[in-house]
């Protein structure tokens, strides 16, 4: 992959070595995506910006999620899945090399298919607050009071997600 | 060479530590140069764009990035969310520098010798279905109902069986995320656990990492990673700056 090539001279890139984790840096812009659109400091704009041509994954990438198409998508997932495997599922180390080629190509198929399909929707951020951008803005509002920040102050196995406001982060 | 005047409209890539004004040669978005608007210790990564109206694509949030990323390597930065356009370089140092210098200042010091790091994990479809397989003798049963019978036939029994996969995902995936959130937080400062975007999604999240601790949190992914065994692909993104972890009081 491209991204593996730019790593950034003097930054510490992911160091491990395990084939289950690939690393991008920031080059990759779809794994950035939803930092830079949705995260970061705002301010007051005078500008407007509008995007154009782009995937919008990010949180709107939710709507593919429990529909019946991932419904119907999965029962055929299921239904391909070899049985004999299946009945001898939990160690099936020789399927491994197989399912992981299938799986990372297919991956990539789906999360393509996601992009396609949100692409063109809610690009145009121009005018007065049209339903493109109030839809980014009520998506990203709504996800954010679902998000939840932790802060790893002592204990490690805390689930202190209790207040919904975001807390800020301090060691 | 382009000339930056502080009349035209500034688009706004984050905050830093800035003694002085400067210019950097690096490219921005249209390929202006990269100013460094300073105003008593603060800075601001700036550059030039039309005023009115502003087309972004591709390589604008490629732009935005790299240049929050390069501004890393520097020292401490502030990334502003994709899409800041303020009216000239006045309104730089009074609307965002000196209007909100305590807590820009606060936040650099928190930020200090931290990175972030997006990590998403994504299930191995056929090792994931196999384990529901497994796990439920429903999903099992209605599967064998469903390959009995012509697959025009089975129209809402597919659906069950989609409904009740989605189901057992979503119980996997709160448990999941909470594991690995958990182990991996012992080696970072703070987490900030974000929807899935997938539909085979784990984990989404980030986290904020102290630099020097980087190589800690690396293992510790690794080793995870590694008992998972190809169940779970994971997406390592970073050093990052710190978009996750950053905020001002008003927002736009």
């Amino acid at each position: 992959m491209a991204t593996a090539m730019q790593q950034s001279g003097s930054m510490q890139p992911y160091r491990g070595g395990n084939r289950y984790v690939a690393r991008s840096s920031s080059s990759g812009l779809y794994d950035v995506l939803e930092l830079i659109l949705d995260k970061g400091l705002v301010i007051d704009v005078f500008v407007r910006v509008s995007l154009i041509g782009i995937e919008i994954l990010t949180i709107d990438a939710r709507i593919v999620i429990a529909s019946v198409d991932t419904y119907l998508r999965f029962a055929e997932a299921v239904n391909r899945l070899d049985l004999m495997a299946t009945e001898t599922s939990g160690l099936p180390e020789m399927m491994e090399g197989i399912s992981e080629g299938g799986a990372s190509s297919k991956t990539k198929g789906v999360l393509h298919g996601a992009k396609e399909a949100l692409f063109g929707e809610g690009d145009e951020e121009e005018g007065d607050g049209d339903s493109g951008s109030s839809k980014r803005r009520r998506r990203s509002s709504s996800s954010s009071t679902r998000r939840r920040r932790r802060t790893s102050s002592g204990s490690s196995g805390g689930g202190s997600s209790g207040s919904g406001s975001r807390s800020k982060s301090s060691s | 060479m382009a000339q930056s005047n502080g009349d035209a409209a500034k688009y706004v890539y984050g905050v830093v530590r800035a003694r002085r004004s400067s210019r950097r040669r690096q490219g921005g978005i249209n390929d202006e140069p990269i100013k460094v608007v300073a105003q008593s210790g603060l800075g601001a990564l700036t550059s030039d764009v039309p005023s009115g109206h502003l087309d972004a694509g591709r390589d604008e949030l490629l732009t935005h990035a790299g240049v929050l990323e390069r501004a890393l390597k520097h020292g401490t930065v502030l990334p502003m969310r994709f899409g800041v356009v303020m009216r000239n370089e006045a309104s730089v140092r009074d609307d965002l520098l000196n209007a909100h210098r305590e807590e820009l200042e606060a936040q650099l010091g928190q930020m200090d010798g931290k990175i972030e790091v997006n990590l998403k994990g994504i299930y191995d479809e056929e090792k994931i279905l196999r384990e529901v397989i497994g796990e439920s003798t429903e999903v099992a049963a209605l599967r064998d109902e469903i390959q009995r019978k012509p697959e025009d036939a089975t129209y809402f029994e597919r659906i069950r069986l989609g409904e009740f996969v989605t189901e057992a995902l979503d119980r996997k995936r709160s448990e999941d995320e909470r594991a690995i959130v958990d182990r991996l937080l012992a080696h970072a400062v703070a987490v900030e656990v974000g929807e899935p975007i997938h539909e085979r999604m784990a984990v989404n999240a980030s986290f904020l990492v102290e630099r020097e601790r980087q190589g800690a949190f690396d293992g510790a992914l690794d080793e995870l990673a590694a008992e998972q065994g190809g169940r779970i692909q994971f997406k390592y993104t970073g050093p990052l700056p710190p978009h996750s972890f950053v905020e001002l009081s008003v927002e736009a």
